[in-house]
């Protein structure tokens, strides 16, 4: 039982991770919270659910949610963020806010407000390790969540375009002095975040078979709280705090109820940033990003 | 190499910057030297690229425009902040990385790196240490090393004796000594004018956005005005003598 609700705790972690590194790329570079992450997820979900219903496999499914999701993300960096750059920083974040309200309910109208559903046998095949009964889709939420992250953490640390990003993070006028375009990195980061965002919509919905239109709202405003607990000013503090809060959740339900798991989530959040504001992994007391 | 006419520079109502003039050229050091607030760094900003001026720059021939800083550097100018403009999260290696970040010949630029770690051995014992880890002295090497990375023909540097030690100060006027002696221009500005003055070819004094004298160094070195204001009211040849 106990082994058995880590793996699901660990499964909607890694969901949770995906979701905080996509706002954590554009958070941690432009200190902008873009609201709108919690519906780019959730376009990616419905975009796999109809590629799913077209009788495509998977993979396809993955890349349409992926594709879909991180070109409305450039054209929010385009519309919603790049004409207010150098307004106060809740201009952007509420420009976002916006964008995320009419996402939902451009879906809303679309695919309707109730709840899609895939036939329940469609990716319910699962392997019994022992006494856990682990659902292949679990097993590629994980591993594409860790093939993911991977490669992001590749892109950041070792490549020039991501050494460009970390630049612009810390000093967008020394960054322009080496000659980066701050406003092709802005790209770039909006890019992946939607990426992100669009994976963690394909494989939750379908590790749920089922998907909503209000899925963005619930699951993104967790997703901030693991960036937060995570911290702010660190791009990888998701990699803790998402698995945490997906297993503290997932056990809370088991043992507690459904009924207080948000009371605990965002009590642990709290709790967390009395203790450490700037989050698990942030640096000094001091390291608390931007006030908005 | 460089002609500025007519440069201002307003911080909204205020006129940082009210109309300068001046010119650089090729192989030589240049120095704008001036008090606390009389517009050394806005001037150097705005030929960088950092801030929205009115008047020309011309830089090689060509008018540069307002405010493009990423185009400047591609163009042959590169600045080193004051305050050194450190990428203190990352690393030595990735602040170097940084300096080639605009060039096409990724094999040169590869080399160039090694040959900046010949030319500043510390760097390369330092690598894989934080830049905010490193001393002053280093962290000037680290911005100077950077910006040569990009393969400029005018380095600006701005206040680069900042916050350092007299023997580091030493080292770093020594480097841009140096450097000239390489074939590169550099305008430096600083507010140490005496030893500023021993190096450069030619300087400019600012004041409250106006440019109140210029001409040689040497000759500005034994200027009363100058001495008085800047020098404890002791020439440089006076000094030295003394």
């Amino acid at each position: 039982m106990l082994l058995q609700q880590l793996v699901n705790g660990l499964t909607l972690g890694a969901v949770y991770t995906l979701i905080a590194l996509a706002f954590s790329l554009v958070m941690g570079i432009l200190s902008v919270l873009n609201l709108a992450i919690g519906e780019l997820f959730m376009l990616g979900g419905y975009i796999g659910f109809a590629v799913i219903a077209m009788h495509f496999p998977l993979p396809v499914a993955l890349a349409a949610g992926m594709a879909g999701a991180a070109i409305l993300s450039v054209v929010i960096q385009k519309v919603a963020y790049e004409p207010l750059r150098d307004a106060p920083l809740v201009t952007p974040m509420l420009s976002t806010l916006g964008f995320s309200i009419i996402l939902q309910n451009v879906v809303t109208n679309v695919w309707g407000s109730d709840p899609l559903q895939l036939p329940s046998e469609m990716f319910d095949n699962r392997v019994a390790l022992g006494s856990v009964d682990i659902g292949v889709m679990q097993l590629v939420v994980v591993g594409a969540t860790v093939a993911l992250v991977a490669i992001v953490a590749y892109i950041v640390q070792q490549t020039s375009v991501g050494r460009a990003l970390r630049a612009v993070a810390e000093s967008r006028e020394v960054a322009r002095l080496l000659g980066v375009s701050v406003n092709r990195v802005t790209l770039v980061a909006f890019l992946i975040s939607g990426l992100l965002a669009g994976a963690a919509g394909v494989l939750i919905s379908l590790h749920y078979a089922a998907i909503t239109p209000y899925i963005g709202v619930d699951i993104g405003l967790k997703a901030i709280a693991v960036m937060v607990i995570g911290g702010t000013t660190r791009v990888f503090g998701a990699l803790i705090a998402g698995p945490l809060i997906g297993i503290v959740e997932v056990f809370t339900i088991a043992y507690g109820g459904s009924q207080i798991r948000d009371l605990v989530v965002y009590g642990l959040m709290i709790l967390i940033l009395l203790l450490r504001p700037q989050g698990l992994l942030g640096g000094s007391r001091q390291d608390v990003g931007p006030r908005v | 190499m460089l002609t500025v006419r007519g440069l201002e520079v307003f911080y909204g109502p205020i006129r940082a910057l009210r109309g300068i003039d001046l010119d650089i050229h090729a192989g030589e050091i240049v120095a704008l030297i001036g008090a606390n607030g009389a517009g050394k760094t806005t001037a150097v900003r705005a030929i960088a690229g950092l801030t929205p001026f009115r008047g020309t720059i011309t830089y090689k021939g060509r008018p540069l425009i307002p405010n493009s800083a990423e185009m400047n550097l591609r163009a042959g100018l590169s600045l080193v902040p004051e305050g050194r403009g450190i990428l203190g999260q990352m690393t030595v290696d990735d602040n170097l990385q940084m300096g080639i970040y605009c060039r096409k010949d990724r094999a040169d630029a590869a080399h160039d790196i090694e040959r900046m770690f010949d030319r500043f051995p510390i760097l390369r014992e330092r690598r894989a240490s934080l830049a905010n880890l490193l001393s002053g002295g280093e962290q000037q090497m680290l911005a100077i090393a950077r910006a040569l990375l990009s393969r400029p023909n005018l380095l600006l540097l701005d206040e680069p004796s900042l916050g350092l030690a007299p023997k580091t100060t030493a080292q770093v006027f020594d480097l841009i000594t140096s450097l000239r002696s390489e074939g590169l221009t550099v305008l430096l500005v600083e507010q140490k004018a005496r030893q500023t003055l021993k190096i450069a070819d030619r300087a400019y004094l600012i004041e409250t956005g106006h440019v109140v004298m210029s001409g040689r160094a040497a000759d500005l070195a034994n200027d009363s005005l100058i001495s008085k204001a800047f020098l404890g009211g002791t020439s440089v040849a006076t000094a030295e003598t003394a």
